[in-house]
């Protein structure tokens, strides 16, 4: 399906773009992260650390200064007991960084770095999958409908479209309202190196620093009802595009001359039409992810995806830190998020510019 | 022969792209009398288009102009621009060399005394705005140009950032006047458009391929130019309409007298049209002269090539030869120091491993061919081997 | 097509889409496991108060009779009550003020936005390769890619706090209050509405004016790349006029469709810089009832927010005809 011409073309657009480079950098370090996750989080990132003494409580630590000669403080907030009057104070305690908590805590000791490296899993899983799942429903609706046009070109398009009088968040609010209270609202994703760091079967030998991975997780949650969600909202989208191809791919010669030869619908639809219609379904793919890790982040910072591992969820929490002094905590997650689409519309640039710089893109005509 | 009208020495565009340094146009000289058709002919590739923009500066990134002097004939701008500066290397007498001007000087050329016509009427217009406006806007310029002309020459061309917002704005105030309008629909009148009123409030996917290059031709009569470049002006029609199109281009000139500079690959055409022509190939000229002096004693075998590969329909029997191999590269890294016909001509002598100049060939007088056959005849014991440029 | 045929078919079009649109919130609400009398009513209740409930809220009736005076209903724009706060009309609830607030957000984003961007993608592409090109490109990447609560939040960090002027907790009056106020003498009130206006505008506008940007900038070079800029070139027009009058204008005609289309994502995002911000429109309150399970309000916000967004893209497919009719004839 990807032809020689289109592989040189990737690899030429690639090597002369810095920006192709560095989405795709991203990218990959991110979901790297996200894959390998227990063994590269110093932390388990939902122990926490919160006590009335000083030697357990870690939390509200500030992240580690990049800049030398300037720490940053963070001030919290502890209740005492005065020995000698017996009474409970509330004390304002500055506490400077930890080395080995180096982006800091949140206000329950939780350390951020590795609450940001296990975030990176569900933005990431309900990007993909998300993104995914929409074209799954959306392309084949569209090629249909386009390919056979007419009557039921009409209904099925009509159908979508009533899908698109409701804004995206809106719909997708409304649908987590519906689904919110059902059993499959999350499931709890098994982490197989745990596992296997755990068990005896598995030498520890082949798994990287397996004593401490053993300490983290065992499962994952991961909010299946925000997965169906975002890609409800989303198929129209590629039936849309998808419909445009085989509209136009319809009324090129090469599929009238297959039709003559006694080709069946399917197998053109197969065969002629899709391998053509994709370029712009891949363009559209990557706006797609991006737009879902968004919208994910979004819905887990309003508190509808049933987990608060995750990055718009951790934004949400540290939202009563801005005003005392405790910007760390929502500021991380939200860099991360940046830079987690930043890469994926990098990586969609680069997909456009090469597969088809007459799509809209950055490169316009010599 | 008189003084020519428009004189181009030594011309060099280069393009300079991520691939390489491209030589589209190398060297090329030529002149123009005035009233003449002259035309450039040569396969795609050989730069006749490119040289066509570069006499009108419409050379666009990553394309520039190089080298060499595009003389154009115009008294009053040379007396002028003489006057401001006596020393200039602008004015020779009263020619003026266009490549020299001021960018704004060189604009404002573009709406009075220099038009030009493009292939495909369909994509030089604006699809979303009415014909009948785009060729008042060319009325307007003109109409502007000859009434105030020092503020055409500024920076803004009279028309700054300022004005465009308050045009915008106030719907009343538009670029395009009332008498433009009146005037681009006589125009569509005169290029043969029926019921040019009505015609005019259309959109040019309303109109057919052959009406659209009518109007493109009146949108080039609106600047009632000195100088007339056709790029290819028939290539994208009918054969029917083909014919119709030159007839109008023929009498127009008749009529006005336009010089015209006409570029097309096709030898009917050049064969209707031209008095003078010039062969393209590989950005240079390989032969100019004269009508009757191309097709009656060509002496360069590209030119004769290009004669024995076209039918004709007088000599029906007759096979069509075409001529071996492929256009060369225009890379600048891949253009050998030759003869650059040498690989494909039947005709090749070791002396053309040297790049020969233009020399003197029989027939009228500025006949030139850059060959040395027009120098010396063909000695087939000096020919280079079969072969001989297969890598 | 004439352009009224094209209008009256294109309003049919959108009609149709509100049913389907109000049939598909009908039968989110039936889709809900759970019966929300047991969410809504006191938790020891027994079964005639129950039963009372379900009668007072016409849960009792058969579906298809639920649905046909619903949409009765709808035609005469009656949005039912709310279920949590019973006999107060969800149209009273929303009504106005939230409304406006909303409404107010919304454009004053947009506005922020068409006003920087525009001239910026512009300058882009104009300027290509050079410092402007770059840093807009870089603007627009990093605007698109930032979660607005997230930007809402660093903006509240970064001016709010230390400005000493937080615009959340109490609502800032509405524009007509402020307006009126300024010709009755009182500029104070349009002060106010400007500060309280201003971070939730810029946190609204920032997805937007980076969009707009990065489509100005690629669309212009598209559209520069195109023949019919040689041809108007030649023949003498300014190039200013060039670039404005028909570049820019060629390059605005189908960002104005994607505008439309974007429009959800910017009602989308308004929901959430209210809940930022504490805004007290129309998103805040959905939020709020989704958490109460107050079906009839939530309904009737959707549909409230449905019908003006088909409006609203229907306004800008008839807009977009009439600046480039070959759409018509499509």
């Amino acid at each position: 399906m990807i032809s020689d011409r289109v592989k040189a073309s990737l690899k030429r657009e690639f090597y002369q773009s810095r920006a192709a480079q560095v989405g795709l950098a991203l990218v990959v370090v991110i979901i790297l992260t996200a894959v390998f996750a227990p063994m590269v989080a110093p932390h388990d990132p939902n122990t926490q650390r919160v006590g009335t003494g000083d030697a357990e409580d870690r939390s509200d630590l500030p992240p580690l200064s990049p800049i030398p000669g300037y720490e940053f403080t963070g001030v919290s907030e502890q209740t005492e007991v005065d020995p000698e009057t017996g009474e409970f104070e509330t004390v304002t305690v500055e506490r400077p960084a930890d080395r080995s908590y180096p982006l800091g805590t949140n206000g329950r000791g939780q350390d951020i770095l590795s609450r940001l490296i296990y975030g990176a899993r569900v933005s990431m899983l309900v990007g993909l999958l998300g993104a995914g799942l929409a074209a799954l429903v959306g392309v084949p609706y569209g090629l249909v409908a386009g390919y056979i046009g007419g009557r039921l070109d009409d209904g099925l398009m009509r159908a979508a479209d009533v899908m698109l009088a409701f804004p995206s968040l809106v719909l997708a609010i409304a649908l987590i309202g519906v689904f919110q209270d059902t059993g499959f609202h999350t499931t709890e994703l098994p982490d197989p190196f745990v596992a296997a760091a755990q068990s005896d079967t598995v030498p520890n030998i082949l798994i990287p620093r397996a004593d401490h991975v053993a300490t983290m997780p065992e499962a994952t949650t991961f909010p299946v009802t925000v997965t169906m969600v975002v890609a409800l909202v989303n198929w129209v989208w590629f039936a849309r595009i998808a419909r445009g191809e085989a509209l136009s791919i319809r009324a090129e010669e090469y599929v009238t001359a297959a039709r003559s030869l006694g080709a069946s619908n399917l197998t053109i639809l197969r065969k002629h039409v899709l391998p053509n219609a994709i370029t712009p379904i891949i363009v559209l793919a990557t706006i797609q992810v991006a737009f879902i890790i968004l919208l994910e982040a979004s819905l887990s910072f309003l508190g509808f995806s049933g987990t608060d591992l995750t990055w718009g969820a951790d934004i949400q929490q540290g939202r009563n830190g801005l005003s005392s002094g405790r910007w760390w905590i929502s500021t991380m997650p939200g860099l991360a998020i940046i830079a987690a689409v930043v890469g994926v519309n990098l990586l969609g640039d680069w997909l456009r510019d090469a597969l088809d710089p007459g799509i809209q893109g950055e490169s316009g005509g010599v | 022969m008189g003084e020519p009208i428009l004189r181009v020495e030594d011309l060099t565009t280069r393009f300079f792209t991520g691939e390489g340094q491209i030589n589209a146009v190398e060297g090329v000289s030529f002149d123009v009398q005035p009233g003449e058709v002259f035309g450039i002919v040569g396969e795609s590739g050989s730069g006749k288009s490119v040289t066509a923009l570069s006499l009108v500066d419409l050379v666009e990134s990553p394309g520039r102009i190089t080298n060499g002097s595009v003389w154009f004939r115009a008294p009053d701008l040379a007396a002028r621009i003489g006057k401001e500066d006596p020393d200039t290397a602008a004015v020779d007498g009263e020619m003026v060399d266009l490549r020299r001007l001021d960018d704004n000087e060189r604009r404002a050329l573009r709406g009075t005394e220099f038009a030009m016509i493009f292939q495909d009427p369909m994509s030089s217009f604006n699809p979303s705005i009415t014909v009948g406006t785009q060729i008042a806007e060319a009325v307007e310029v003109q109409q502007r140009a000859t009434a105030n002309p020092r503020a055409v020459r500024s920076r803004t061309q009279g028309f700054g950032l300022l004005k465009f917002l308050t045009t915008s704005m106030v719907p009343t105030v538009d670029y395009v006047s009332e008498e433009s309008r009146d005037r681009a629909v006589e125009l569509l009148d005169t290029v043969g458009i029926p019921d040019p009123a009505s015609r005019a409030t259309e959109y040019p996917h309303q109109f057919s391929g052959g009406m659209l290059q009518r109007a493109m031709i009146a949108q080039a009569l609106a600047s009632e130019p000195s100088v007339l470049v056709a790029d290819e002006p028939t290539t994208a029609l009918d054969v029917t309409i083909q014919a119709q199109i030159l007839n109008t281009l023929s009498e127009l000139r008749a009529e006005y007298g336009m010089t015209t500079v006409l570029i097309t690959h096709n030898l009917g055409v050049i064969a209707r049209m031209c008095d003078r022509v010039g062969v393209m190939y590989a950005g240079e000229f390989v032969e100019r002269g004269s009508l009757e002096d191309l097709f009656e004693r060509p002496s360069h075998p590209y030119t004769e090539g290009l004669l024995g590969s076209s039918p004709a329909l007088d000599n029906g029997a007759r096979r069509l030869q075409p001529i071996e191999g492929n256009v060369p590269s225009l890379l600048d890294e891949e253009m050998a120091d030759r003869c650059y016909f040498a690989d494909r001509c039947p005709k090749a002598m070791s002396e053309c491993l040297d790049k020969p100049p233009e020399f003197d060939a029989d027939g009228s007088e500025g006949h030139r061919a850059r060959c040395y056959l027009a120098r010396d005849a063909y000695d087939p014991g000096d020919a280079l081997p079969e072969g001989y440029f297969d890598e | 097509m004439q352009y009224g045929r094209f209008l009256l078919r294109r309003v049919v079009h959108s009609l149709f889409v509100i049913w389907g649109a109000a049939t598909v919130v009908f039968l989110l609400r039936f889709l809900t496991p759970g019966d929300p009398v047991t969410v809504l009513a006191p938790p020891d209740a027994g079964d005639e108060v129950r039963d009372a409930l379900r009668q007072r809220l016409g849960l009792d009736e058969p579906v298809h009779v639920q649905y046909f005076e619903y949409i009765t209903d709808l035609m005469v724009a009656d949005f039912g009550k709310s279920m949590e706060v019973l006999d107060r009309s969800v149209l009273d609830w929303i009504f106005w003020t939230r409304f406006l607030r909303s409404v107010e957000l919304a454009v004053s984003a947009t506005l922020i936005a068409i006003a920087i961007a525009i001239p910026l993608g512009v300058i882009s592409a104009r300027r290509r390769h050079t410092v402007s090109d770059y840093g807009a490109t870089l603007f627009s990447l990093g605007g698109i890619s930032t979660p607005n609560f997230w930007l809402g939040l660093m903006l509240i960090l970064l001016i709010a706090v230390p400005v000493g002027f937080i615009p959340t907790g109490t609502p800032g009056p509405l524009l007509h209050e402020a307006v009126g106020d300024l010709f009755a003498g009182d500029p104070g009130t349009l002060g106010d509405w400007l500060r309280f206006m201003f971070l939730p505008a810029l946190t609204l506008g920032t997805y937007f004016t980076a969009l707009i940007t990065r489509l100005t900038r690629s669309g212009m070079l598209e559209e520069i790349g195109k023949a019919y800029v040689k041809a108007s070139r030649a023949k003498g027009l300014p190039e200013t006029l060039t670039m404005y009058r028909h570049v820019l204008r060629n390059t605005l005609i189908p960002i104005v469709t994607i505008l439309g289309l974007q429009l959800g994502t910017l009602i989308g995002g308004a929901i959430i810089t209210e809940t930022v911000f504490e805004w007290n429109g129309l998103g805040q309150l959905l939020i709020e009832r989704i958490n109460a399970r107050d079906w009839t309000m939530i309904q009737g916000i959707v549909i409230i927010i449905a019908i003006g967004f088909v409006s609203i893209n229907t306004v800008v497919d008839l807009l977009y005809a009439y600046l480039d009719p070959r759409v018509i004839d499509e």
